[in-house]
């Protein structure tokens, strides 16, 4: 959901998005020893304490159940994996990895399948009502999202789509600051190639399904890492409406441990199976994250 | 604001109704879904409020009843404070780790890549998650409490203490948060042109004065998208809460949304919680425009 | 509402058009086979073992009753009324519920009455107190069956470590003790503030052992804010100010493991479930007393009941479960798996002669079940996070409990 995207006016080309007109990078000569030195600690400074509960997340779920201390238990011994056999057998967070799979990718193929078929045609299209059409899209960007949520939710129990997949997901689908992107974007691209297979007599249809969608992989890349980022952290939404253990997703099932006070290796656990599949995505496709962040300006 | 069709050239002829026909066939799809999902529950919401509506129950209108009774919750005012002073330190601390790092990061040299990937992480890593081994890295002798009994600092857990807990929340915000800015005020960096800082190196400007008159101007308009940006998710801030504190202790870290889940969801009191939402837009309405006004303003 | 009703509209019709295209649920469409869904409870703590014991009963459940598929879903203690009535609220709930008295009331409306489900011999069989505490305008909303009881419980372990020849049993021993435990780097007591624990286990009994009580009589406001409710109020801080509890505990919830009650750093507590207890200090280290007395000795404890919600899809089929499940036979299987006590006086005494649960099941009689009151746990709301603010020091004994009790009255209406 388009929760914490930036208000649209943030979005304006005096934004950080301008365009690429890098003439020459600023090429000054090498800092001075001392400069280099101070940065160097102060950068590992800022590793440490960014890593750090990564690490205490790390170790201390292969710790055996127990009182924690610190700084003694941080150490990587007495191991035990212990914890994990009991959260991925007793407690069904592999049950939980699935939904918020299903939740993540389901809504990716549809926010990018909406999205940019309503680009399209914002972009390359004229018809009535266009730009009342858009600007309601952007000005809904100021609400807040959870003066929706209740409303929506609303719906979505007399729908009968509480504990659903769809119930879920469908609400997520509606996101707005997709369609401004995509709009960007193919507005950017020249009319040429979109004539050329009208000209053909290819049927709309084709022309964004051939032509179109092949044009645009490089935002679909970014925002659909974005998207799918942001739904499989997604916490609210998933915690209101899929309340019963089937429909728990990966947050709101580490959420239910922690209240239901388990043991804290069984807790951090949780949390690192919950974390690696994303920390692998983030390896992977490292490029699109940051190349989204500075492009797209979309919360993570 | 937003130019409508980028790069129109000539005036175009008027669309047929079959293009036009086509071209809503393309938009109809979100256009369902944004009115259900977000244009209706967006008014749907503000009507609410008007209402004792409960699930279950009949919606019956009751005129301004909620708003007075929000007026009247000392709740209320505690929860807007909350959100407000937690927004006041969250945002500009966000903004100075986010520029910090920037800086420290912005040449090129040997592990550059790596660090910037580093601090990127917590951008990626679920609220709940930070969440969960925050609560223990703050927990009465954890390591924060032991750092700060070291340093003279109330050590302790601070959060169970009513004034510490919103620092702590900020802490847990601003590592999570200054890697987005971070990167953000990256791209904008190396969009400087490089005779700027040339012309005023060869003034013989030293790094503060080059980075002072040189980089942070043309920074503005980056640091205003953050700030905006910093400023709608401290306002939401929402997971952190749920799991580290239950808005505690004594409501010390119960914040508006907070307030509006608890109302909504906990005591079912929808008409009441829908209240607290319109009261949200409000404030971040006021919010933007003071932004607008005051950061934005050479634009 | 018309908008949401015309909005409603749309969305079926375009929830209608994803669900064409392969994007729908999995509905579980209405065949000939009766279904039951019941949610329960963590009510045996080991999940391995409560749910072999639910795969059991549904198969000797199955053996009179072929036809009927039932589905049990153990649910986590922690926000269970916020998943219920969300449940409820998006015509989600289960068809049967494990609710306790204080929970009743709130859910009074939604529930079905059993007494028709019920043979009279079965209805009869119930102990008065457990039957009044379940009964709504004169219907059963549930069917009960367990009891619990939670007297104090000290770690005999502590005590010889302090060299405490006695047991507290008023405030004025917790209190005349405390220093010595202290000064040997033991808690006589902990308090756990933390908003998510129910009031039940915590201040309540300690309020009820002062004389006091929740609500009014006639329910129409609140009582707590008394004499007996700042003595209450009062003897905990007393504990908290004098150190001789665990501080953070007031408004955080660590894992227990993590508590210095798991620790064996505690002498005694009124709270802690028994098979916490057993895992941590172990079984024969359990020194069962009589409730604390200030004004009187009394203790909290519980009904568990069985209850059926007007939204279940096949009553005849939920009541038979319910009825079965609740029948003495199945009931004292139940209670004797999960450590608890019998509602049915045919049962008896279930554990005469054993240590801990024996003795505490003796004061089963003597528990009180917790206000019984359409905004019980409304008023939790708003009462604990102003008992936290006393305990704190922000506010006095006095002001917080007038602050929570006008908050409270507001809620009553």
């Amino acid at each position: 959901m388009t929760d914490t995207l930036a208000p649209p006016a943030a979005v304006t080309p005096t934004g950080p998005v301008p365009p690429r007109r890098r003439s020459r990078p600023y090429r000054p000569g090498r800092p001075s020893l001392t400069a280099r030195i101070v940065r160097t600690v102060l950068l590992l400074l800022g590793a440490l304490v960014t890593l750090f509960p990564f690490y205490a997340m790390v170790v201390l779920s292969f710790k055996p159940t127990g009182p924690v201390t610190f700084p003694d238990s941080l150490l990587p011994w007495p191991f035990s994996t212990e914890a994990y056999d009991q959260v991925i057998g007793a407690k069904s967070v592999l049950r939980w990895m699935w939904n918020t799979v299903v939740y993540s990718v389901v809504s990716v193929v549809g926010v990018l399948l909406f999205a940019s078929m309503a680009g399209y045609a914002f972009a390359k299209k004229r018809f009535p009502g266009k730009e009342a059409m858009f600007w309601s899209f952007l000005a809904m960007l100021m609400v807040p999202y959870h003066v929706t949520m209740i409303p929506t939710f609303i719906i979505i129990a007399e729908l009968n789509g509480v504990d659903s997949y769809w119930g879920m997901i469908v609400p997520t689908l509606a996101n707005a600051q997709a369609v401004f992107l995509m709009r960007q974007f193919i507005a950017s691209l020249p009319d040429s190639l979109f004539e050329a297979a009208r000209l053909d007599g290819c049927s709309e249809w084709r022309v964004y399904v051939s032509i179109v969608l092949p044009l645009i992989k490089p935002i679909m890349a970014t925002l659909g890492v974005f998207v799918f980022l942001w739904h499989w952290n997604d916490f609210l939404w998933p915690l209101i409406v899929g309340q019963s253990l089937d429909m728990r997703t990966l947050t709101t099932g580490i959420a239910s441990l922690q209240q239901e006070n388990v043991a804290l290796n069984m807790l951090l656990a949780g949390s690192v199976v919950a974390f690696v599949p994303i920390f692998m995505a983030y390896l992977i496709g490292q490029r699109y994250f940051t190349e989204g962040v500075s492009t797209t300006g979309i919360k993570g | 604001m937003v130019a409508l069709p980028a790069g129109r050239t000539r005036r175009p002829r008027r669309p047929s109704a079959r293009e036009a026909g086509t071209a809503l066939l393309f938009v109809l799809p979100f256009l369902l879904l944004f009115i259900v999902f977000r244009f209706g529950p967006a008014i749907a919401g503000a009507v609410l409020g008007f209402t004792d509506y409960t699930i279950g129950g009949e919606a019956g209108f009751v005129g301004l009843d909620n708003f007075r009774r929000l007026v009247e919750d000392s709740t209320f005012w505690s929860a807007l404070r909350v959100t407000v002073i937690f927004t006041a330190i969250s945002v500009p601390l966000s903004m100075i780790a986010s520029l910090a790092m920037a800086v420290l990061t912005r040449r090129m040299f040997r592990g550059v890549k790596l660090f910037r990937s580093i601090f990127f992480l917590p951008v990626v890593t679920s609220l709940v998650l930070a969440g969960v081994v925050f609560t223990w890295v703050f927990s009465e002798g954890g390591p924060w409490s032991q750092a700060m009994g070291a340093l003279g600092l109330p050590a302790g857990s601070w959060l169970a203490d009513s004034v510490l807990v919103v620092p702590a929340l900020v802490l847990v915000s601003v590592w999570s948060r200054f890697g987005y800015g971070m990167l953000i005020l990256l791209a904008r960096m190396q969009d400087i042109p490089a005779e700027l800082e040339e012309a005023a190196l060869t003034d013989g400007a030293s790094a503060w004065q080059r980075f002072r008159y040189v980089t942070l101007p043309q920074l503005r308009p980056a640091l205003f998208f953050v700030a905006i940006i910093e400023t709608t998710v401290s306002f939401q801030v929402f997971d952190t809460i749920y799991v580290m504190t239950g808005g505690g202790p004594v409501r010390s870290s119960y914040t508006l949304v907070y307030m509006l889940y608890d109302q909504g969801f906990k005591y079912f009191d929808l008409g009441y919680a829908s209240a607290v939402g319109v009261a949200l837009f409000v404030l971040t309405i006021i919010v933007a425009l003071i932004q607008r006004l005051t950061l934005g303003r050479e634009k | 509402m018309r908008v949401r009703k015309s909005l409603s509209a749309v969305a079926v019709a375009l929830v209608a058009a994803l669900a064409a295209g392969g994007c729908g649920g999995s509905d579980s469409g209405g065949s000939d086979k009766k279904s039951v869904t019941m949610w329960i409870y963590p009510v045996i703590a080991d999940e391995a073992k409560h749910r072999a014991y639910w795969d059991e009963t549904i198969t000797a459940f199955k053996a009179k009753h072929p036809d009927t598929e039932v589905k049990v879903e153990i649910f986590p203690w922690a926000n269970r009324d916020q998943a219920l009535a969300t449940a409820i609220a998006g015509n989600k709930g289960p068809d049967v519920v494990y609710l306790i008295p204080d929970q009743l009331p709130k859910y009074a409306r939604n529930i079905e009455p059993v007494d028709a489900y019920l043979d009279d011999a079965a209805k009869s069989d119930y102990h008065e107190n457990v039957a009044k505490a379940v009964t709504i305008d004169g219907k059963m909303m549930g069917a009960p069956v367990l009891t619990s009881s939670q007297p104090l419980t000290c770690n005999k372990k502590v005590f010889e470590a302090v060299g405490q020849q006695t047991y507290p049993s008023t405030w004025n021993d917790v209190l005349a003790m405390a220093p010595a435990f202290k000064a040997k780097g033991y808690d006589i007591t902990s308090y756990p503030g933390d908003i998510k624990n129910t009031l039940n286990l915590t201040f309540y009994p300690l309020l009820w052992q002062a004389g006091g009580d929740v609500f009014a009589p006639d329910g129409k406001s609140t009582a707590f804010n008394s004499d007996a409710g700042r003595k209450a109020l009062g003897f905990v801080k007393q504990l908290v100010d004098g150190g001789y509890t665990e501080k953070s505990l007031i408004t955080t919830q660590p894992p227990v493991e993590q508590t210095r009650l798991a620790q064996n750093k505690v002498g005694c507590v009124w709270h802690a479930p028994t098979s916490e207890l057993e895992q941590f200090w172990g079984k024969d280290n359990i020194k069962v007393l009589p409730p604390l007395t200030e004004t009187k000795s009394v203790a909290y404890g519980t009904i568990g009941t069985l209850s059926m919600l007007k939204g279940a899809q096949d009553k005849k089929a939920a009541g038979e479960w319910i009825a079965f499940v609740s029948g003495a036979d199945q009931a004292k299987k139940y209670d004797l798996a999960s450590n608890y006590f019998s509602a049915k006086k045919s049962a008896g005494a279930l554990y005469s002669g054993q240590p801990v649960v024996g003795e505490i099941e003796k004061f089963v009689s003597t528990t009180t079940p917790g206000p019984l009151h359409e905004k019980a746990r409304d008023v939790q709301g708003v009462l604990a996070p102003e008992i936290q603010a006393a305990l704190l020091g922000k506010k006095s004994v006095d002001q917080a409990l007038s602050d929570a009790a006008k908050a409270a009255d507001q809620l009553l209406g």
